[in-house]
């Protein structure tokens, strides 16, 4: 059943995959093989718009990223406001981007201080995602790139994409998830990139979509007797098993002839080596934003609360969380050494952004590149990590759709939802009136 | 004498006035009532909260003003006629008197006036003691119920169904825990990605079924032709009922006959056909999802032979439950009760005390945690997996040669290979696993003396008295402990060599803060007592804290500071409960009766997927009742669980049969 492309510009996924991972350790501007070459043997559907595309004429997309644990503030907020501010330790690989992103501090997460179940972590998260309180298991409504993808996801073959790295498993599910399409509705991330791979690329043989809409047609009018006299939460949990046909439905019906060329994968290695995956990941969604597969995705690098260790940075003696509070009982991990290796780790979530951010742009699509008709938004559930800080949030915007002012830092007020309005409406054209904590778009971000 | 705390029904012992006074009544409902609520007093006074033991009745949520006021009324045994002011009522909270759950209204607030109101009413009224009933009065309906396979149960029932054993479940995004299991209804819904995953294990299922011909006996007829009617029909019909756990519908056999159909047509054969019949019923819901509950008469009892077998085995029913569900043997209490029984004796039963065992204990917690290094070099995954086999070994013996379950808190023997041995201190069996008994002077008994609590209780440097407290109240005792309060540092002040300090000493700012203190007053102590065994399992006899603040690179020889360890513990809340070791607490545990009647509810929320409720109630009363009456044998705890749960007390069964 594996075609086998002959044509010289075509690569199998094989190739790819060991093509990312070569470039995994490298500087972040090395360029991937370009994605004419990736997927198209014959036709140019995969292909980004080609140059004569108007730029307005590109759908913008909309990247939601987060790293756990929040920042050490000494480190990361720029002391100076404006167009002449000089990026702090953490922010320092964003240099080769300082005029792609705005840089933004003092947003408040008011829904943090609700009452309610939970830590300070779990409460945070929920409403720094969705700005409602934590369920006690999961977020308390949809987050904002749901809420952004039931706008605008519908014509793509995707509704919207997780992505993550960190494979932990600790903790509640609000922990290890970023993206809930409703109460306590976990979408989880696909943290292993050959299975990315495989939704968004996957091989199959001639018939096989045909074969595939046949048996979930079958499949769609079976729950009939299932449903009757069941209670309304229930039918609820039934309709959504449904509707999650219906999506994958959609996505296999959309699939193009070029998935059919392509051979099975192969991930090899080391899964546990985040930095790699991360690189991996950012290097799909990007082939997955080009290739308009979707125009909604999250992406979460380390884990809300985190216990990850840091072997690459050289930080093995305790855990990410510990770290964050600097005074975990681990040699190592007191005082203000603690607050330097979080310092460390700070700037590497930042190295991987600005890795992705570096990628979109060295993609080129109609007259510009992709990160031209992206916003990007990056979160982390606190500010200062060590105080469990829920107000004061500093946060990064990138990307030039809906016009964002860039190469700046503006201390503001107001909260983390107004800029999630702001971003829905003037990048994604979204038309929310409001979003939990918030009715008014912020101001003085977006020109 | 024996005292259902959790059980009784106040009602069966108060007698309430009759409403005569001559003052009007306050509004208890719309004013009082706020007040205790507000206070956090239904957080700690309910069968599940921490104070259980001075259980107050509280209404349940959405109840009528009235049952709200019969509430009121049913507190004067806490008013104190002759000095009002001196009522545990008004005293507890305020903390006139001493409260372990702290300071709640402060006196002379308006919180403190509405409540002194409210006592002055229950004292100046007279009249006849009427009964009241403070439950909702047990509705005795069975909820239905919506439940998805979970992933064990997926690929079991692959193993039952297909034979095969490839657990593609094991890739699929990993379910949550959610109320102490990963099985509860509320978490079981299937996301896009999770649909993926159904669709593409289908696919792959349904090839290595047919792969090779009819390697698995699934087609039950000889076809003659790709198209063979009557043989797909047969086929559609039997592997139907098998994955769907019933008869089909006449609509399902028409629409995968067409399937099939479009499948043999286009890959020219028969098998072809098969093939993509079964891939499509393996990502129906019809196989994905069962209900409980749910069906009308004729469904019935397919849907208890499924419950039975997802509940006894993790997996599908085999033949001969099929055939009881056809004959209608389940209807019956003495049907059921004689089908249980038979699953008792197959080996899946035994798996699925291990997954219950591994959930309610948490083992992951312990697998997927990380030891330093430095402070425990002995430490291994390996060692790790042996903690949790000495647990599973103990409790397979205890349930599968049925010995009194209540030695899962208090056995004076264990279950050993080498590796655990030398961490106790004790010389190996000769057989790995083998049962030895604890010397005599051990402070180790049941689950709390073993390395897996623990250890899985513990930070990755030393041991945590709270997490071990709290892991005791909500698993062992079922009661359900407050999260910390919003904006609360959660930080202990760092330890320093100029102020070393036992876990005791930095947690006792938790006492010293009135936010605090109302919890950990009933978490620490538990702790504290457990305190002379160490992060991973190991007695201590001295707490030793290494400090070693050079510079990083830098070679400094650490200050070692040893500290004598007080284990000094309670329960706080439970009579009799001080203890100083846990071979003390393990016995307090056993005897105690709402630590029994945890085991029982535990057991029940794995099985049902769910937290228990208020029309449960009479259904765990039996249960409870039924397993301290067979002194607690673990099997008649699964059969008194399949039976009431099936049959609750009380109700019309759905046909005629009754005990």
């Amino acid at each position: 059943m594996t075609a086998v492309l002959t044509k010289k510009r075509t690569l199998s996924r094989r190739s790819i995959l060991r093509g990312l991972s070569a470039i995994a350790g490298a500087p972040a501007m090395v360029a991937l093989p370009p994605l004419a070459a990736m997927f198209n043997s014959a036709g140019n559907a995969y292909a980004a718009a080609p140059a004569k595309v108007a730029q307005s004429e590109i759908p913008t997309r909309f990247v939601l990223w987060f790293n756990g644990n929040g920042i050490t503030e000494k480190y990361w907020i720029p002391l100076e406001t404006g167009s002449e501010f000089a990026l702090t330790p953490c922010l320092a690989p964003l240099a080769p981007f300082r005029n792609d992103i705005h840089v933004i501090t003092g947003l408040d997460n008011p829904a943090a201080r609700l009452p309610g179940p939970g830590n300070d972590h779990h409460r945070s998260m929920s409403a720094l995602v969705s700005g409602t309180q934590f369920t006690g298991r999961g977020a308390g409504g949809a987050s904002i790139d749901q809420v952004i993808a039931a706008k605008v996801g519908g014509a793509t073959r995707f509704r919207s994409l997780q992505l993550g790295v960190s494979q932990e498993s600790f903790g509640e599910s609000i922990q290890r998830n970023m993206s809930w399409s409703g109460y306590d509705r976990a979408l989880p991330p696909e943290m292993l990139p050959n299975r990315l791979f495989d939704r968004l690329f996957g091989a199959r043989d001639a018939g096989w979509i045909q074969r595939k809409k046949s048996v979930l047609d079958a499949v769609q009018d079976d729950a009939s007797s299932l449903r009757q006299a069941l209670g309304k939460e229930d039918q609820m949990r039934l309709e959504e098993h449904l509707s999650s046909i219906r999506d994958v439905e959609k996505a296999i019906a959309s699939l193009p002839p070029a998935y059919r060329q392509v051979d099975p994968p192969e991930m090899d290695g080391d899964m546990k080596d985040w930095p790699k995956i991360s690189r991996l990941q950012s290097d799909l969604l990007v082939h997955a934003l080009a290739s308009g597969q979707t125009r909604v995705a999250s992406y979460m690098l380390t884990k809300c609360q985190g216990l990850s260790r840091f072997p690459w940075l050289g930080h093995t003696a305790a855990r990410h969380h510990d770290y964050t509070h600097a005074d975990g009982k681990a040699p190592g991990s007191k005082g203000s050494d603690g607050q330097r290796i979080m310092r460390d780790i700070c700037k590497w979530h930042v190295e991987e952004f600005a890795y992705l951010l570096g990628r979109l742009k060295s993609t080129p699509e109609g007259d510009g590149n992709v990160l031209d008709r992206t916003c990007l938004v990056y979160i982390h559930e606190h500010a200062e990590a060590n105080d469990h800080k829920n107000n004061g949030l500093s946060m990064i915007v990138a990307g030039h759709a809906g016009k964002l002012r860039t190469g700046t830092h503006t201390r503001t007020t107001g909260t983390v939802g107004d800029l999630y309005l702001a971003a829905a409406n003037k990048a994604m054209g979204a038309g929310l009136s409001s979003f939990p904590t918030s009715n008014r778009e912020i101001t003085g971000i977006f020109s | 004498m024996h005292q259902y705390a959790l059980f009784t029904r106040l009602a069966c012992v108060l007698a309430v006035p009759v409403l005569t006074s001559a003052s009007p009544a306050p509004d208890f409902a719309g004013t009082v009532y706020p007040v205790l609520v507000k206070a956090g007093c239904p957080g700690c006074h309910s069968s599940d909260g921490v104070a259980s033991g001075t259980r107050l009745h509280f209404p349940e949520e959405g109840v009528s003003a009235a049952a709200v006021t019969s509430f009121g009324l049913s507190l004067l045994p806490l008013v104190n006629k002759s000095d009002p002011d001196k009522s545990v009522l008004l005293a507890k909270p305020t903390r006139a008197v001493p409260h372990a759950g702290g300071l709640r209204i402060i006196p002379g607030s308006p919180g403190a006036q509405i409540l002194k109101g409210w006592i002055s009413f229950l004292t100046t009224h007279t009249g006849s003691p009427a009964p009241l009933d403070l439950d909702v009065p047990a509705k005795v309906v069975q909820t239905p119920a919506l439940r998805r396979l979970t992933h064990t149960q997926y690929d079991n029932t692959l193993r039952d169904l297909l034979g095969d054993e490839s657990n593609l479940a094991r890739q699929f995004p990993p379910e949550d825990f959610v109320k102490g299991f990963k099985n509860q209804n509320s978490a079981q819904t299937v996301s896009p990605l999770l649909a993926e995953a159904y669709g593409a294990a289908a696919e792959k299922l349904a090839k290595n079924a047919f792969r090779g011909g009819d390697r698995r006996g699934l087609i039950p007829c000889k076809w003659t032709s790709a198209g063979d009617a009557k043989c797909a029909d047969q086929f559609v019909q039997q592997f139907g009922r098998k994955a769907f756990r019933r008869p089909l519908t006449s609509g399902e056999v028409s629409r995968y006959r067409k399937l099939f159909a479009a499948g043999a047509a286009d890959g020219k054969s028969f098998l072809a056909g098969a093939q993509l019949v079964v891939e499509a019923m393996l990502q129906s819901p019809n196989f994905l999802q069962r209900a409980e509950n749910g069906a009308g008469l004729d469904l019935r009892s397919w849907e208890t032979a499924s419950r039975l077998s997802y509940s006894l085995w993790n997996s599908m029913p085999d033949e001969q439950l099929f055939r009881a569900a056809e004959s209608g043997k389940l209807k019956s209490p003495s049907g059921l009760e004689t089908e249980v029984r038979r699953m008792l004796r197959d080996n899946r039963s035994r798996a699925m005390v291990d997954d219950f065992l591994e959930q309610w204990l948490r083992f992951d917690r312990l697998l997927t945690a990380v030891k330093d290094r430095r402070s425990f070099p002995t430490y291994t995954p390996e060692l790790a997996l042996s903690m949790t086999e000495e647990t599973r070994r103990m409790v397979a013996d205890l349930v599968w040669n049925n010995r009194d379950f209540t030695e899962f808190f208090s056995a004076d023997y264990s279950y050993l290979n080498a590796g655990l041995a030398s961490l106790y201190g004790i010389a190996p069996p000769s057989r790995d696993f083998d049962k030895v008994p604890l010397p005599p002077t051990s402070e180790r008994a049941g689950i709390i003396g073993q390395a897996v609590f623990l250890a899985l209780t513990s930070k990755p440097a030393d041991t945590s008295p709270t997490a071990r407290g709290l892991f005791v109240r909500e698993q062992f005792l079922c009661q359900d402990v407050p999260q910390p309060p919003p904006g609360v540092s959660t930080n202990l002040p760092p330890l320093s060599k100029d102020k070393p300090q036992t876990n005791r000493e930095r947690l006792s700012m938790h006492l010293s803060s009135e936010s605090c203190s109302s919890c950990h007053s009933l978490i620490d102590p538990i702790g504290f007592g457990m305190e002379k065994f160490d992060a991973i399992g190991q007695r201590r006899e001295k707490l030793t804290l290494r400090f070693a603040e050079a510079p990083r690179g830098e070679k400094v020889t650490p200050t070692q500071v040893e500290l004598e360890l007080d284990t000094n513990g309670e329960i706080a809340g439970l009579q009799s409960s001080r203890f100083t070791s846990p071979r003390e607490i393990g016995k307090i545990l056993a005897a105690s009766v709402q630590c029994q009647e945890c085991v029982a509810k535990q057991f029940f929320r794995y099985v049902t997927g769910r937290r228990e409720g208020p029309s449960d109630r009479p259904a765990l009363q039996r249960i409870y009742g039924e397993f301290r009456d067979s002194q607690f044998r673990f099997q008649e705890l699964i059969v008194s669980v399949m039976k009431w749960t099936e049959f609750p007390p009380g109700s019309k069964s759905y046909d005629s049969g009754t005990d």
